[in-house]
């Protein structure tokens, strides 16, 4: 088992570069590159040529990866080319708030699955577990950006500011600037309606789910023992089935993950949210290489991380699953 | 945005194909046919779906006024009698603009996903049918487009597209969409493939010198039907969100043409003083999107009562 | 139009008058205030980066050697005095004798020539390096004395350092020397050394942007507030919601068809706009590269545009700007012609040059050629950048299409926008607003034929020709004429197409006192209380 857990977490390096090398030359197939806007109103050919030529960017495009990997390999993640900012700092202040914003949708996506799904599955085929249902769908069908704008009408204007409409707080202790104030209470306030809009799309998914794990959990042998043996319904069905289906559904939320990273990038967006998403949009707009490289990078990591634990995890909870 | 991806549908080929269809006098198909009719959400959805198209075809004739004219006389309309959804800032219809944009929605969402079924479906079959090199290397490709999440490869694709106007600009989103939406077909079918490649009666073909294609089109491709249908249908329903979050982030088909994404985020910013303005394109993203959801949720249901 | 101008002054007046009402309490000191920016800022380097969003941080970092007052005023910042010779090709500055940079060194002499020496040395590749084209040479001539020594007479000289984007801007020749460029433009506070009110604690891209009082600084009492911190909110729905909410103080750049939704929301904000300087304009190729290589010095006419009946036709009389205006800002701007904007020095009304007249335009098209056999199609370049871009394109695109004439809209970014019209890439007419003037002088690098923003491409030289002479008189009468002059000749030729002012606005909290109104030149904290 460990030998093929190495052998896996091997296999995701090249997975991993060959995803930043389609980006890199995506980016540079973009038409324009950023000189013109570094260089502004200064700009000359002569300059021009000059910038390329320290950055660079007159080199063949695997020449450029090239160096872009060597440097990577020392830890340099390189500096953007139109802000001079290094990119690993800048992507290690971005993660935590777009982790947090990923973790916490999950957690809305499954406070609407796990009600509906108990529902559906105790009430099958009855107008309740209809409602429930379509309660779902109706989360799945609308934009993410939509959902956000009519949360923040609610709650920001309406209510006038209930709810923060944009900017971000840090957990205490995780704050990484200089000037900062970290607080719990504040940091909710500021996730709490970009993981509604975020998370309601996935709870459609989980719903279906949930409620088709707990239906084949219901009917197997063991329940129908234990409520022989007389134990009441509800704890029967919230105790074991709840429980059994959880493990699976588990597994198919991690790969809600890439939906959610890209719909993080508009939620970001438009709650003005300082993570990742803003991040690797902004780069790529404005076609800073460098950034979006950073941006590609961390993104795939997640991804095919993710996706590998969601893979092992399978196959350790299903005994029936053998890996050579 | 309901497809899952190699949890369960390859087992939903097994069963249609497992169904015996001596127990009851109907084929399967007319029983999933018969649930079908049944289930509420399938027929509500269906009607959504319908309506959508109806309206797409006839936009011309539906709609009161033109959607691109402008007009510095009636601009911010409330809706009224002559104007029934308002008007927007340079003074054009809103429900001619609607109405229009079901078009491009429509266009979009359909074409997309037809477009990752004719190259998916194919690459799937091959892959699964030949195994060995071939497999490999059709599903490295696969995964790598997999690896992306669905937007950030939409975005990247349509920056490198270049958004633009009109027809054109219709097929470079349609494209993008489409490309990311392949690797979902091609699993879908190698699974399928995969399922029923071992069994006798394929090798018994086989035996008889029956081609590789007849086999591919008389008895792999049935088995799969089933999940490609159900995929198709939710996936039009993704295909016209994409479509809106990158009109949002202004990436999709450009203006003049009217698409509902773009009014939804041209008109998101006067949302105090008109809100029906962007309310009104983000309902009929919503209710469209709904139909088609519904409505493959239904087939889904149909299809595989297992999952009930 | 008389009502924008109108209501502008009127707004303008009660500012004033709000600002001279509450001068009356005493100024609290103290406190922290909370800006928002509609962009990113591109980097921090001063003397580099591009962007209103940096120079509105260099313009409270930042000192100089002088300021300039709304109504055209010098005044001294580290300079104390100044004096122009007769000749007009020496100007000495008198520095004060307190002022340090925020690491401790003194801002002498020898800090302003290291300044200036820098800026125009093209390996800096200074972003305001051509507007020092007049200058010879710096010398020190005690270490309070600084002189500038001019190849020929400049009259827009002390413009130019007080306000030509953030004016001259001064670092720390330590700092500078210890740091390299990256860390200044990626705003590290250690290389971020200036002599301004505030000095820089951080920059976290996408984040926020802090800076505290300066304690040293040499006006004393001032800044009054404590700390000011940045944020950017790019949705002018999200800058609603949040300047409601009272989680902002200012908005620093709020876009104008909102204006209405935020005073119904806030009767009591404090909504700060004045005369255009920006200009919104519909420039029209009137070359291109006879070899095809970009910005190639062999020209050849552009198909469409160089001919000037058809620029007179779809740029003066095809267009109707009043229509525009009402559509693109709700009848918020000024529609306007020529080259000077209607809030810059020595501007002048042409606009009576240019009426609405589609049978006019109609007539100069056939004259050119086109008609019902031959129509006009030509492409409409504009960016995603400012939604009000594409507003005004569409009409555009309405408004010949009553000629007869097609225009095909293309909508792209910034970026790939930036890398075609300023390069002479392919593009019939664009849509964009430009810089903000001070002067007409400072627009040399956008309209010059050998500029290399010359987004026209065109080849007059006489253009080249007014810009010197307007430079160059001494006289502000013979300026005005110039100017006169210049304005007509801009609209004669439409190698410079303006169809409006672009409006600018700001919008304060009530309990935000002490703010001067400067248009785009000079946002600036220095005064600025927290009356609560």
């Amino acid at each position: 088992m460990r030998i093929y857990i190495l052998r896996r977490l091997v296999a995701v390096v090249p997975t991993i570069l060959m995803i930043t090398l389609v980006v890199f030359v995506m980016m540079r197939s973009i038409p324009g590159d950023p000189v013109v806007a570094l260089l502004g109103d200064a700009f000359t050919e002569e300059d021009a040529a000059k910038v390329r030529q320290e950055y660079g960017l007159d080199k063949p495009i695997l020449a450029q990866y090239g160096l872009w990997l060597a440097k990577l390999a020392q830890g340099d993640w390189g500096t953007s080319i139109l802000s001079g900012r290094p990119v690993l700092k800048d992507v290690l202040v971005r993660l935590p708030v777009t982790l947090e914003l990923i973790v916490l949708s999950m957690a809305v996506a499954l406070a609407i699955a796990i009600p509906a799904a108990i529902i559906g599955a105790l009430r099958q085929n009855t107008w309740a577990d209809y409602s429930a249902t379509t309660v779902a769908m109706i989360g799945v069908s609308i934009p993410e950006f939509f959902a956000g704008v009519l949360l923040l009408l609610m709650f920001s204007v309406a209510l006038h500011g209930t709810l923060p409409s944009s900017g971000w707080v840090y957990l205490p202790g995780t704050c990484p600037m200089v000037v900062c104030t970290g607080s719990v209470w504040a940091n909710m306030m500021h996730v709490l309606m970009p993981a509604i809009a975020l998370g309601i799309g996935r709870a459609a998914l989980l719903t279906r789910l949930l409620r088709a794990s707990m239906l084949e959990v219901i009917r197997t042998e063991y329940i129908t023992t234990a409520r022989a043996k007389g134990l009441a319904e509800k704890p029967v069905v919230l105790k074991h089935a709840l429980k059994n289906a959880l493990i699976p559904t588990v597994t198919v939320m991690g790969l809600q993950v890439g939906f959610l990273i890209g719909g993080a990038i508009v939620v970001e967006t438009l709650f003005a949210m300082p993570g990742l998403g803003t991040f690797g949009i902004d780069a790529i707009i404005a076609r800073d290489y460098q950034q979006v490289q950073g941006f590609a990078l961390i993104t795939a990591f997640a991804f095919v991380i993710i996706n590998l634990i969601v893979d092992l995890t399978y196959s350790l909870l299903d005994p029936r699953i053998r890996y050579a | 945005m309901s497809t899952l991806r190699n949890v369960e549908l390859p087992v939903v080929g097994e069963l249609v194909d497992a169904a015996p269809a001596t127990e009851r006098s109907e084929s399967p198909l007319a029983q999933a046919l018969r649930r079908l009719r049944k289930s509420k959400t399938a027929l509500c959805g269906g009607v959504i779906a319908m309506a959508l198209v109806v309206v797409a075809i006839f936009a011309d004739v539906l709609a009161p006024h033109s959607p691109t004219a402008s007009d510095q006389n009636h601009t911010f309309e409330t809706p009224s009698r002559a104007y029934p959804l308002g008007t927007d800032q340079l003074g054009r219809d809103m429900l001619s603009r609607l109405i229009h944009g079901s078009r491009i929605s429509l266009a979009v969402g359909v074409a997309s996903v037809l477009l990752a079924l004719f190259v998916g479906v194919p690459l799937g079959l091959v892959a699964g049918f030949y195994g060995g090199r071939l497999d490999a290397g059709i599903m490295r490709l696969m995964d790598l487009i997999l690896a992306f999440p669905i937007y950030l490869l939409a975005i990247i694709l349509m920056v490198i597209f270049t958004p633009t106007a009109g027809l054109i600009g219709t097929i470079k989103v349609v494209g993008a969409i489409a490309i990311v939406r392949i690797p979902i077909y091609a699993r879908l079918v190698r699974g399928s493939v995969l399922s029923i490649k071992e069994k006798e009666y394929i090798e018994a073909c086989r035996a008889l010198g029956v081609r590789d294609r007849s086999i591919l089109f008389n008895h792999v491709l049935p088995n799969s039907l089933a999940p490609i249908i159900v995929t198709t249908t939710l996936g039009i329903a993704t295909s016209i969100i994409v479509e809106a979050t990158l009109a949002f982030l202004g990436l999709g088909t450009q203006p003049p043409t009217p698409s509902w994404g773009w009014d939804l985020k041209a008109n998101v910013a006067f949302i105090h003083q008109n809100p029906w303005l962007a309310l009104f394109p983000g309902l009929a993203i919503f209710v469209t999107v709904l139909g088609f959801n519904l409505f493959g949720d239904g087939l889904r249901d149909a299809l595989d009562p297992r999952m009930k | 139009m008389r009502h924008p101008v109108r209501n502008a002054a009127v707004m303008i007046v009660i500012a004033m008058m709000l600002g001279g009402v509450t001068a009356a309490h005493a100024q609290k000191r103290g406190g922290a205030l909370r800006v928002a920016y509609g962009n990113e800022i591109a980097g921090l380097d001063f003397h580099v980066t591009a962007g209103y969003e940096m120079i509105w941080v260099a313009t409270n970092v930042g000192c100089g050697l002088l300021s300039i007052t709304p109504e055209g005023k010098f005044i001294p910042d580290a300079a104390e005095s100044w004096q122009i010779s007769p000749d007009g090709l020496l100007y000495t500055f008198k520095l004060r004798n307190k002022v340090v940079f925020h690491d401790g060194t003194k801002v002498d002499a020898a800090a302003v020539k290291f300044n200036i020496d820098r800026i125009m040395d093209p390996a800096t590749r200074s972003s305001v390096r051509t507007f020092y084209e007049a200058v010879h040479s710096v010398e020190v001539v005690d270490p309070l004395t600084v002189q500038i020594r001019l190849k020929h007479p400049y009259a827009f000289m002390l413009h130019m350092l007080a306000a030509y984007r953030m004016g001259l801007v001064l670092y720390s020749p330590a700092a500078i020397q210890k740091y390299s460029p990256e860390d200044r433009r990626a705003g590290k506070p250690e290389a971020t050394i200036s002599c301004g009110p505030f000095r820089l604690v951080e920059w976290v891209k996408g984040n926020q942007l802090v800076m505290d009082r300066f304690d040293k600084y040499f006006e004393p009492g001032l800044p009054y507030l404590d700390r000011v911190t940045i944020r950017t909110i790019k949705d002018p729905v999200t800058q609603m919601a949040a300047f409601k909410a009272g989680e902002i103080d200012f908005l620093v750049d709020f876009s104008v068809d909102h204006v209405d939704t935020l005073k119904a929301q806030n009767p009591n904000a404090q909504i700060m706009t004045g005369k255009e300087t920006t200009p919104m304009v519909a420039m029209m190729k009137v070359t291109v590269p006879a070899d095809g290589k970009p910005m190639s010095k062999n020209r050849a006419p552009h198909p469409i545009f160089s001919d000037l009946r058809v620029r007179k036709a779809l740029g003066c009389y095809g267009i109707d700007r009043k229509e525009i205006v009402k559509l693109a800002f709700k009848g918020q701007a000024t529609p306007w012609l020529g080259i000077i904007p209607p809030g810059t020095q020595d501007t002048v009304d042409v606009t009576s040059l240019c009426p609405y007249d589609p049978a006019k335009a109609k007539a100069l098209l056939a004259e050119a050629g086109y008609g019902p056999q031959k129509p006009l199609t030509f492409e409409l370049l504009t960016n995603t950048e400012k939604a009000v871009f594409n507003v005004i394109a569409t009409v555009i695109k309405e408004q010949v299409a009553r000629l007869g004439v097609t225009a095909n809209i293309r909508l792209v970014d910034k970026v790939s926008w930036l890398n075609t019209a300023t390069q002479d890439g392919p593009f019939d007419m664009y849509v964009e607003d430009l810089a903000s003037l001070l002067v007409v002088d400072q627009n040399a690098y956008l309209a010059a034929s050998t500029a290399a923003w010359n987004s026209a491409r065109h080849t007059d030289t006489k253009v080249d020709d007014y810009f010197a002479r307007y430079a160059r008189e001494l006289d502000p009468v013979k300026r005005k004429a110039i100017a006169k002059e210049f304005q007509e000749f801009s609209v004669e030729n439409l190698y410079w197409n303006t169809i409006s002012g672009s409006p600018f606005y700001q919008v304060a909290q009530p309990w935000m006192k002490g703010y001067t109104y400067q248009a785009e030149f000079k946002v600036i904290y220095k005064k600025v209380w927290l009356d609560r």
